[in-house]
């Protein structure tokens, strides 16, 4: 199985990937995570506001077969959530990249140093396999 | 332990099939996507490879009687090289297994049965067996089933030449030649779609296979198939059906037949009131999940799902649900609680999707 991980983001073991842009983080799931599960069938996403601890679950991705929590890779405060996949959860799949899912502010940059570099990743993925 | 294989593991394998743990054997849950093995079969064709599954032969003069003393439905009247769907019951009424026996000939019955009951199954067949003039033989490991199912199925089994006889209608079973091989054909299947099943001894099935694929027919693993069944309501044992239960709670009844004469589990069965009734659900928002509580409107739970997905075709969630006979409410006002929130849910008199079964 190959992996498109991008080399502009950084990554959790739990197959997120964020962009980091000053304090901004936008956060969605990896190729690896949309192949796994299959088709995406529907998105649970949380309130604009609400506030994020690291690790907990903040949202749902369901396929066909599966529930997954979505964990939050960094503390914050949810700026934007992306109401688009709530009626095309299949974009997950065809743009898992393109298609973020939220928005956050974060609020403790020294989690910054829990997040993986896209080779600490593809070697996490490969682990996997 | 170990898992088993089918004999076209190594088929899936080299598809690329994700492969998972399923009745013991290492099966495939998908080829490319869910989806698309599901509308293959709504649209044109699929074969699923259901080799699995066990199969029983009953030979001698009182085969279909004892079958028939076995089974709750009504298998002696049944017509020769016909098929009957039936629960296999205990005495006290409870399921032991869901079944299809296939009338072969007047003192030949072939009985086919889960995967996952298979030994649970031959022992309490073979512990009936005592005065009946019968011989009992499994024939699961030597015996490879293919599922070739949808609107194209007829066209594509004609083409191979295997379409046993003119009127093959639904439920209709036969035997064909295959390469050197006698395979059996039924009408029958698991998707409500037109459809046959293919027992086909090992030797043969990986030819078969092949040519039903060179002939664009689309491989189909067991997630679409389960998709396939929940969106036109057939239960599936583990989930509407147990141990526990009896064939009563999994709207069954039209399967036990209380006039015949003698069966196991008649008398515990006739005039029986289920303990639930199951109810057909869906949501335009959250997928119902198996294990998931059912509300009534007062917001107390009064039945939990015990099959849930996403329909492909409707685009929402779908779902079977045992509710407590004494709590149905007359309303069908019924609510589904998805991560501590509650989602109405609409109330289904008929299947989700009608099938194009003949």
């Amino acid at each position: 199985m190959s992996h498109n991980i991008p080399e502009n983001l950084k990554y959790t073991k739990e197959h997120e990937w964020t962009l980091i842009e000053g304090d901004t983080v936008t956060i969605g799931i990896t190729d690896f995570a949309q192949s796994s599960l299959g088709d995406i069938v529907f998105v649970e996403l949380p309130e604009e506001g609400a506030s994020l601890e690291i690790n907990s679950a903040f949202g749902v991705v369901e396929s066909i077969k599966s529930v997954s929590d979505l964990y939050s890779p960094l503390s914050g405060e949810v700026l934007q959530a992306n109401g688009d996949l709530e009626g095309a959860p299949e974009m997950l799949n065809t743009d898992p990249y393109q298609n973020w899912i939220v928005k956050i502010r974060m609020t403790n940059t020294e989690e910054l140093d829990q997040l993986m570099t896209p080779s600490a990743y593809l070697e996490h993925c490969n682990s996997l396999n | 332990m170990e898992l088993l294989k089918t004999i076209l593991h190594q088929k899936h394998c080299d598809l690329g099939a994700k492969m998972a743990p399923f009745a013991g054997f290492d099966m495939p849950i998908q080829y490319t996507s869910v989806k698309d093995e599901s509308l293959a079969v709504r649209n044109s064709s699929g074969v699923f490879d259901v080799s699995h599954m066990g199969e029983f032969l009953v030979k001698g003069a009182d085969a279909v009687k004892f079958v028939d003393f076995i089974v709750t439905n009504d298998f002696l009247n049944a017509g020769n090289l016909k098929a009957v769907y039936s629960p296999l019951c205990r005495e006290d009424g409870t399921v032991i297994d869901d079944l299809i026996a296939y009338k072969l000939k007047e003192d030949e019955v072939l009985i086919c049965v889960n995967a996952s009951n298979i030994e649970k199954d031959w022992n309490w067949i073979f512990s009936k067996t005592e005065g009946f003039d019968i011989t009992l033989e499994n024939q699961s490991d030597k015996t490879s089933l293919l599922a070739l199912q949808g609107p194209d199925s007829e066209k594509i089994l004609k083409e191979l030449g295997l379409i046993p006889r003119e009127d093959f209608t639904y439920y209709s079973v036969g035997f064909s030649k295959f390469e050197d091989s006698e395979v059996l054909i039924a009408r029958t299947g698991y998707t409500g779609e037109d459809g046959f099943e293919i027992f086909c001894p090992n030797e043969s099935i990986t030819v078969l296979w092949d040519k039903l694929l060179d002939l664009g027919v689309t491989p189909c693993g067991l997630a679409s198939r389960d998709v396939l069944r929940l969106e036109v309501c057939y239960p599936l044992y583990g989930h509407e059906l147990n141990d526990e239960l009896t064939p009563l709670d999994a709207n069954l009844k039209w399967t036990v037949k209380e006039s015949k004469p003698k069966f196991i589990g008649k008398e515990k069965l006739s005039g029986h009131s289920s303990k639930y009734r199951l109810a057909k659900l869906s949501l335009d928002k959250g997928i119902p999940r198996e294990g998931y509580s059912v509300l009534n409107l007062d917001g107390k739970t009064i039945g939990y799902i015990t099959s849930g997905t996403h329909s492909v075709v409707l685009g929402k969630g779908i779902c079977l649900a045992h509710i407590e006979r004494d709590a149905w409410p007359e309303s069908k006002e019924f609510s589904i609680e998805i991560r501590n929130r509650v989602f109405p849910a609409t109330y289904h008199t008929k299947p989700f999707v009608t099938g194009g079964h003949k």
